[in-house]
Parts: structure tokens; C-alpha cells; sequence
């Protein structure tokens, strides 16, 4: 038989399988048109607005990135940043997991909930807390220019330091989720055999939660690249691609230009999503045949516990310290001036922001389920099923978060206000812009912790249920779903912070009816009003808080058994 | 299957009601405005009760107003462009975004006050001034900045804060005015000098460098007057107002009908509201200069008269200034 005769016929098997669950092929028909539409078609519009200058096609734009120094000097920044950012956030990430799953560390629900707290709010918070700290007018910056003489915390340092606190979190979410996921069976028999703890770590563990550790390092590298809250914040003369492709737009109406540069931020993400893909997908996950059990935790020797758990309670330490200086900060007629402690603040917020709160929850509770349902389902077609084009459904369900937020904003306006053949009514001004937006970017998450908790699981549960009969349908709902309900239910909490917290793209498709909270915080912390934004991001943070508490009291209800909501405890 | 199928319900429902609310919208004005969402309101809501007409309003940056009105050309979703340095409302009337209205007022607009074909006007203005933080200033025993020159002081080294000349109006206004004082050329090398010597940070809003120089992040910014006045003088940070003696450049307030806005109407009564007296006496919260000649002036402010201005032309600062701002960048690098 020759190769291409093979092909033919591997083809035809797949329109077999098709004919034989339509319902399936009906589902991946209809994903192919909303990731089309939701996701490339913003990005294409983009695109297409990059190249074309007064309507004719112009690469000059492209020219301009590579002959001016103000364009190509912040991508190598952005670089920089992204590596350095993702590295250590990752390291912290991956101690604080191993921490709490594989050593006897007491209090370990709180050091959970301490880890996971920067990502329920929003990310310039950190930011605006590092400058009311070490700014200079800084809480803390007397004492510490003693110590270490005059410094600036404006800068590639001060960046560092603010995502690596904003984003560690996240990398830890992966980890953590992976590692509780390995069963410990084989890292006891390991050291059951005589392995040493650093032999069972580095020849057990590390391999198995490889696949993790690169997500959590290309979701971390990515977060940092596109982060435009902190750097425009902190960054000084640190000048970065998200931050200039932003300004390029709304400083100098230049939607062209401002879409090149988002275009060049594209190349290095996609470039670690191929990488990662490629080298993850050469090794094997599969370790665990049934449901995932808790760690047993052996003893483990004390040079591995004494900087373990000195990693955890520094890095706990300065959250608080941060989250501290935010409240501290909140309570102050005027920061940096009059200190007499005050309630003003939260009157005014009240009065100003009351509107953005109710629109801000509002379209979030919307969102949330749709994202968390489609995210799951998506992440079970990749790794599950096999049908044509299904790299190329990963690759655009995985797009909107590689694109800078400011970006995909724009490109949801150009596509959306006018009529097209893809989509024939018009979103800007209305609830639904916002809340497919909030969908389709959040998605990405939910897609990356079904995909990351599904290669933990071996195929062959789902194939036993199939070969009894039960179809794609029954076996994903009975058998697969219960299996993921923990990374889906932390991918739900996820999707809801998320767009709680959201700003760089929202901010481009709120309207007068439509308006969010993070968009006023924006315009607090733009005017150097700290205190005021203080206020604002604690409310924000103590309404998403007492929204996780309802999210995890509905998943009691309907979930019995299922774990908790990993995200906050 | 039926704790899912009611799950499934219940998204149904919650996504449904949202619809619904959406339908529901009655008759209301849309406005993108550049002032501060908190100034906004104060302005908006009065506007609201004493008018009876709903409005939906969002807060934007002049910059990110433009971008938007563009964007949404070919349907555009808000009447009126309210506040942000004629500067950008120029620059919307050269793209054809603005639709021309000449407002009913109860007084003459000046020339410098509108464009010729009324695609703008101007309803407030306030003049380029320099902050400085008093402590500062007695600690090290120098006087506040009296002219441009005064920046360069080895006191003031990376100690100055200012925004971007292509993302604030009020930076563009200062580098406009430098410009049509002493020329392009002179004022790109002084500005190498000022951007190596004395700048320690841009940033993004024109008025974020008050706060900036009231907290001590740094000595001295450069921001317009009633900003000044407002969130530094009046919001309690130990900060001084001065102004250049070789001369200043001043902003003009924009307001614009937008071309093709839903509610062309409403738009034009919110225009001539902001006109009038009542209007006009608001300002004197945020330390604006009205330009209704009834209307009071804030106490403390300094008004046009009060400081050396220079014959500053706005239309040519609008229509210039994509050539302008692209020569800073190619000089500065930033």
C-alpha cells in the first residue's frame, strides 16, 4: 500500500467516526465557527490594519520597527522581562507546590490561600503597592536606602520583582494541580528501592511534572510579555512592546502602527508555544490509571525542608507585606502627605463606582460558565479525540491570550462594528462585546488545566467505557468529566477573577451602558490617586472573594465530592 | 444529567436576562469624555438633573478617544466627545470624524475658540505651568522654576517628571510651545539635554506628574494650570505653582459633535449646555478657566492675563502634529 493510499484511507476512518457520532462532529463544527469568528477574525483584522496604511498595502510599518531604536529596543526588553519574569516565577511557583504536596509543612492551607491571593486582583495592585512601599516617597525606602544605599524601584527590577509576585501564582496553580496529580506510588516505591530524596526528586517527580512546568513557564512568559497594568505603572524609562504598541494607539491614534507592534509581541509567543509543544509532547504523562489520590508524604530530609519552607514563608511574607500597604494605604486622607487615617475613600469609591461594580459582576457572572464548559470541552477534543484540524483548534483557541490585551480589543472593535459575512450584527456598545471577549480570552486557561489534568489520566478508563458501549457523549460526562472536576472548577474561579480583574483589552470595548470597575481603577491610578485606587482594588477584591465563596457553595451542591475550588482554599 | 441540564438552564436564563436589559434601553445620550471620571460625573450629572436626559458616559484619555471614534466610524456609538486639548479634536476634524456644529450661546466665542467650520470648540482653557514640591525646594535651598532654562538646574537632575509628548495633551502643548517659540531645531537640542539632565520619568496622563511631584517622587513637573491648582494646590500636597517668564502656551478645552452619532440632538443640547453659566460656574471646583465671561473664576486662580503668553496657534499645533511628535521620537528615542 502506498503512503498515499494510507493517507486516503486514515481520511475516510475519520468520516467514519464522524458519521458514527454526529453529534460530536456538529459540536467541532461549531467551535471551528466561534473560534473563527471570536478569536482569528480580531486578530486578522488586526493584521490586515498593520499592513495597510490610507487603504493601500505598505510594509513601511515593518520597516519602522527595525530601523528606529524606540521600537526595536522595547522588544528586546519585552524579552528580557518575559524570560527573567517566567524563570523565577516558576521556581516559586514549583517550591510552593512541592511544599504543600509533597512535604509536612504546617498551616498549609493558609500558605494555599496566601500563594493564590495576587491573582484575585487586579494585577497593577502589586504595582501600586511596590511604589507606596518602595517608592520615593516609599513607606519602607528610608530604611532600606540605609541598607543598600540610594536605588529606584522604577525599572527592569522593580517589573521583576511586581509580575514575578503577580504571576507566580499562577505557575503554582499549574504545579500544584500536576503534582498532587502524580501519584506518589512511584516516588515510594523509589524510595522504597533506596533512592535518595534528591535521586526520587530528580529522577521521579521533576520528569513527571515536566509537562507543567513548561505550561506554567509559557503561561507565566506570556502573562509577563502582556502585561501592560505593572509596567505602565512601574516601569520608568524600562520601555516595553505592550506598553509602546498601547501608547502607539491611544497616545498617537495610530491604529496601524500600534497593531505592527502588537503583531511583533505575537512572533516570540506563538514561537514558546511551539517549543513547549513540541518538546512537552515527546514525553509521556500518564501516571495515574484512576482518581487521583492525595500525596502520602514520606519524611523528608532537612536540607531540602529548611529551603523549601524558607522560600514559602519569605514569599508569603511579602504578599502580605503588599496586600498590608494596600489597606494601610486605603486609609489615608491624602498617601504620602497626611497620613490621619480616614474612611473617605470607600464613601467615594461608593458614590463614583458603585455603576461599575454592578456591570463589572454582572457580565463576569455571565461569562464564567460559558468559558469554564467551553474551555473543558475544548481541552477533552484536543488531547481525546483525533479529527482533522485539531492542532489547528488548539492553536486558535490559544490565540486571544497570546495576543496583547490592548490588541485584541481593538481588533474586537474593528470586527464587530460593522456587519460581516462570519458575523452579520453588530456587538460594539452592547453587553455581548464584552462578554465575548471575556469567553474567549479567558478560555485559554480553563483549555490549559483540562489539557494539563487529561494527559494525567490514562486513555484507557475512556476506552473501556466506549468498548461497553457508552458513547463520546456518555463517556466524556460520566466518566471523564468527574475525573477533571477539580482543574475545571479552579478554571472557572480562574475565568471569573479573570474577568473580574480585567483591564487591557475590556478597555477598548466598554461602552456608557457598559462600563468595569477595573476601567475606573485605571483612571485612579493613572492620576496618581493611591489611595483612592486602593479602596477601589480592596472593594474589588472583597466582592470577588465573597463571589468565589457562592462559586464554591454552588459546586457542593452540584458536585458532591468533587474537590474545592483550588484557587483560594 | 439533570443536575447538568439545569446548570445549563440556569446559564440560559442569567444570559437571557442580560439580553433582555439590552433591549430595553430607552432614549439616552452617549458621551466619551477625557475629563477624570469622578470631574465627569460632577459635570454630567449636572447636566442630567437639570436637563431630565439620561446619559451613558466613559472615560477615556484624549488619545484613546480618538482611537475609538475611528475604530467605530462606520457605526459610531457615541454623540458627543467631550473635554481633551483641541489639540486631538483637530486632529479628529483633519480624519472627517466631527461633525460641525456652532453652538447657541448667550455670549461671542473668540477666534481661538473654535475651528473655522465649528468641527470644535473650545469651552475651557488653562495655561502651561511648573509644579514644585516645597520640601524639596527648602531642603536644598533653590528657588522654583522661573523659565525654561531653570530645568536644566543640576538641583532639578533626574528629578523632573513630565508626560509624553505623544500620549498628553499637555505635554504636546508644551513641546508645541517650545517649538513655535525658539523653532524645531533648538528645541529638539534642548530637549536632548532636558531628557538627559533633569527627566527621571514619562508618563502617560499629563496630570500624573502633580501627584508625582506632591508625593516627592520627584522635585518639579510640568502640567497645566488648573490641573495645578486642582489635584496639587487644592488636593493638599505641599507643591507651588510657577510659570515660565520667556512665555507660555495654553490649552483650549474641545467639545465635538461626532459625525454620524446616535443621538445628533441630545448632542447638540449637552454642547449648548456646556456653554452656559451654570455650566461654566462648575468649573470652579476643578480650577478651570471658564470661558463664559458671567461666569465665576475660582478663587486662587490665575487666569490667562495673569501670565505671559505666547501667540500660541493650536491649529497649527493639531495639524502638525503626527511631523512634530515623529521628529521628538527620532531625536529622544523614547
Amino acid at each position: 500500500m502506498t503512503g498515499t493510499q494510507r493517507k486516503i484511507r486514515e481520511i475516510t476512518e475519520q468520516f467514519r467516526l464522524i458519521w458514527k457520532e454526529p453529534l460530536l462532529f456538529i459540536s467541532i463544527l461549531a467551535i471551528f465557527y466561534f473560534l473563527l469568528t471570536f478569536v482569528a477574525f480580531p486578530i486578522f483584522q488586526v493584521f490586515k490594519t498593520s499592513l495597510y496604511i490610507n487603504n493601500k498595502l505598505d510594509i513601511s510599518n515593518y520597516l519602522a520597527i527595525f530601523s528606529k531604536r524606540y521600537y526595536f529596543q522595547p522588544f528586546l526588553n519585552s524579552m528580557i522581562l518575559g524570560v527573567c519574569t517566567a524563570t523565577i516565577g516558576t521556581i516559586v511557583g514549583f517550591i510552593f507546590a512541592y511544599a504543600l504536596t509533597r512535604t509536612t509543612l504546617p498551616f498549609k492551607n493558609f500558605f494555599r490561600m496566601t500563594a493564590t491571593f495576587p491573582i484575585i486582583s487586579p494585577p497593577f495592585v502589586v504595582a501600586l503597592a511596590a511604589i507606596l512601599l518602595f517608592g520615593r516617597s516609599g513607606s519602607l525606602t528610608p530604611y532600606l536606602t540605609k541598607i543598600i544605599g540610594r536605588y529606584s524601584i522604577y525599572g527592569l527590577g522593580g517589573l521583576i520583582i511586581v509580575e514575578t509576585i503577580a504571576y507566580a501564582p499562577t505557575a503554582f496553580l499549574v504545579l500544584y494541580g500536576i503534582l498532587q496529580a502524580i501519584d506518589p506510588a512511584l516516588e515510594e516505591a523509589s524510595m522504597d528501592l533506596g533512592a535518595s530524596d534528591i535521586k526520587v526528586f530528580s529522577t521521579i517527580t521533576l520528569p513527571l511534572a515536566t509537562p507543567g512546568i513548561a505550561s506554567a513557564w509559557l503561561l507565566v512568559f506570556i502573562q509577563s510579555i502582556a502585561d501592560f497594568g505593572n509596567p505602565m505603572v512601574i516601569s520608568g524609562d524600562f520601555r516595553v512592546l505592550s506598553v509602546q504598541a498601547f501608547l502607539q494607539i491611544t497616545g498617537m491614534y495610530d491604529l496601524s502602527r500600534g497593531s505592527t507592534l502588537a503583531i511583533l509581541l505575537l512572533l516570540p509567543t506563538l514561537t514558546a508555544f511551539f517549543v513547549q509543544k513540541y518538546w512537552v509532547s515527546k514525553r509521556s504523562y500518564v501516571t495515574v490509571t484512576g482518581k487521583p489520590t492525595g500525596a502520602m508524604i514520606k519524611k523528608i530530609e532537612w536540607y531540602i525542608k529548611v529551603p523549601v519552607y524558607t522560600c514559602c514563608v519569605v514569599f508569603t511574607g511579602i504578599i502580605f507585606l503588599f496586600y498590608g500597604m494596600i489597606v494601610y494605604g486605603s486609609l489615608q486622607t491624602l498617601w504620602g502627605v497626611d497620613s490621619t487615617l480616614t474612611l473617605k475613600n470607600y464613601v467615594e469609591m461608593f458614590q463614583v463606582g458603585k455603576d461599575y461594580l454592578i456591570d463589572s459582576l454582572t457580565l463576569s457572572t455571565v461569562a464564567t460558565p460559558v468559558t469554564g464548559i467551553l474551555g473543558m470541552f475544548l481541552a477533552f477534543l484536543i488531547i481525546r479525540k483525533k479529527f482533522m484540524g485539531r492542532g489547528l483548534m488548539e492553536f486558535i483557541s490559544m490565540l486571544t491570550f497570546a495576543v496583547p490585551g490592548t490588541v485584541v480589543g481593538i481588533g474586537y472593535i474593528l470586527a464587530f462594528n460593522q456587519k460581516s459575512v462570519l458575523f452579520p450584527f453588530i456587538l460594539t456598545g452592547t453587553a455581548w462585546i464584552i462578554i465575548t471577549l471575556l469567553i474567549f480570552r479567558n478560555m485559554p486557561v480553563g483549555i490549559r488545566s483540562g489539557i494539563a489534568s487529561l494527559q494525567q489520566i490514562d486513555p484507557s478508563i475512556e476506552e473501556a467505557s466506549t468498548d461497553l458501549g457508552a458513547d463520546s457523549n456518555i463517556t466524556f460526562r460520566r466518566v471523564t468529566l468527574p475525573m477533571i472536576a477539580p482543574a475545571f472548577f479552579s478554571g472557572l474561579a480562574y475565568s471569573f477573577v479573570k474577568a473580574m480583574t480585567a483591564i487591557s483589552a475590556v478597555i477598548f470595548v466598554v461602552s456608557g451602558k457598559w462600563n468595569l470597575i477595573t476601567v475606573a481603577i485605571l483612571g485612579f491610578v493613572d492620576n496618581f490617586k493611591y489611595a483612592q485606587a486602593a479602596a477601589m482594588s480592596l472593594t474589588l477584591i472583597f466582592i470577588v472573594l465573597i463571589a468565589l465563596g457562592i462559586i464554591q457553595l454552588i459546586v457542593n451542591r452540584i458536585g458532591k465530592g468533587a474537590r474545592t475550588i483550588e484557587i483560594v482554599g | 444529567m439533570k443536575r447538568l441540564t439545569l446548570t445549563l438552564l440556569l446559564v440560559i436564563v442569567l444570559v437571557g436576562s442580560v439580553f433582555m436589559t439590552g433591549l430595553a434601553a430607552g432614549k439616552v445620550l452617549h458621551i466619551y469624555t477625557a475629563f477624570d471620571t469622578e470631574e465627569a460625573k460632577y459635570y454630567i450629572d449636572a447636566f442630567e438633573k437639570e436637563t431630565g436626559i439620561d446619559v451613558e458616559w466613559v472615560r477615556m484619555s484624549s488619545g484613546e478617544v480618538l482611537a475609538r471614534i475611528e475604530a467605530e466610524a462606520a457605526n459610531p456609538q457615541a454623540s458627543v466627545w467631550h473635554a481633551g486639548s483641541n489639540t486631538s479634536h483637530i486632529n479628529a476634524a483633519l480624519k472627517g470624524l466631527l461633525e460641525p456644529y456652532k453652538p447657541n450661546t448667550d455670549f461671542e466665542l473668540s477666534e481661538i475658540l473654535h475651528a473655522k467650520d465649528w468641527a470644535w470648540t473650545g469651552f475651557y482653557t488653562g495655561a502651561i505651568g511648573f509644579v514644585s514640591n516645597i520640601n524639596f525646594l527648602k531642603e536644598h535651598n533653590v528657588e522654583a522654576p522661573t523659565s525654561w532654562s531653570h530645568l536644566l538646574h543640576p538641583a532639578f537632575e533626574k528629578n523632573v517628571a513630565m508626560a509624553y509628548p505623544y500620549t498628553s495633551g499637555t505635554a504636546y502643548t508644551t513641546y508645541a510651545t517650545l517649538v513655535q517659540m525658539i523653532g524645531l531645531e533648538k528645541t529638539l537640542d534642548w530637549w536632548e539635554d532636558f531628557d538627559k539632565h533633569s527627566i527621571l520619568q514619562y508618563t502617560k496622563s499629563g496630570t500624573a506628574c502633580i501627584s508625582m511631584v506632591g508625593l516627592g517622587e520627584v522635585a518639579v513637573g510640568i502640567a497645566f494650570s488648573h490641573d495645578i491648582m486642582a489635584k496639587g494646590i487644592n488636593a493638599g500636597y505641599p507643591v507651588v505653582m510657577t510659570f515660565p517668564l520667556e512665555g507660555t502656551g495654553y490649552e483650549v478645552g474641545g467639545l465635538s459633535l461626532i459625525k454620524g452619532g446616535p443621538e445628533p440632538e441630545l448632542g447638540k443640547q449637552f454642547i449648548d449646555w456646556c456653554f452656559t453659566k451654570q455650566a461654566q460656574d462648575l468649573f470652579q471646583k476643578y480650577n478651570r478657566l471658564p470661558v463664559n465671561p458671567k461666569a465665576t473664576v475660582a478663587e486662587g486662580s490665575v487666569t490667562l492675563d495673569q501670565v505671559k503668553l505666547i501667540d500660541y496657534d493650536h491649529i497649527w499645533a493639531g495639524e502638525n502634529k503626527d511631523a512634530l511628535v515623529t521628529a521628538w521620537r527620532d531625536r529622544i528615542g523614547k
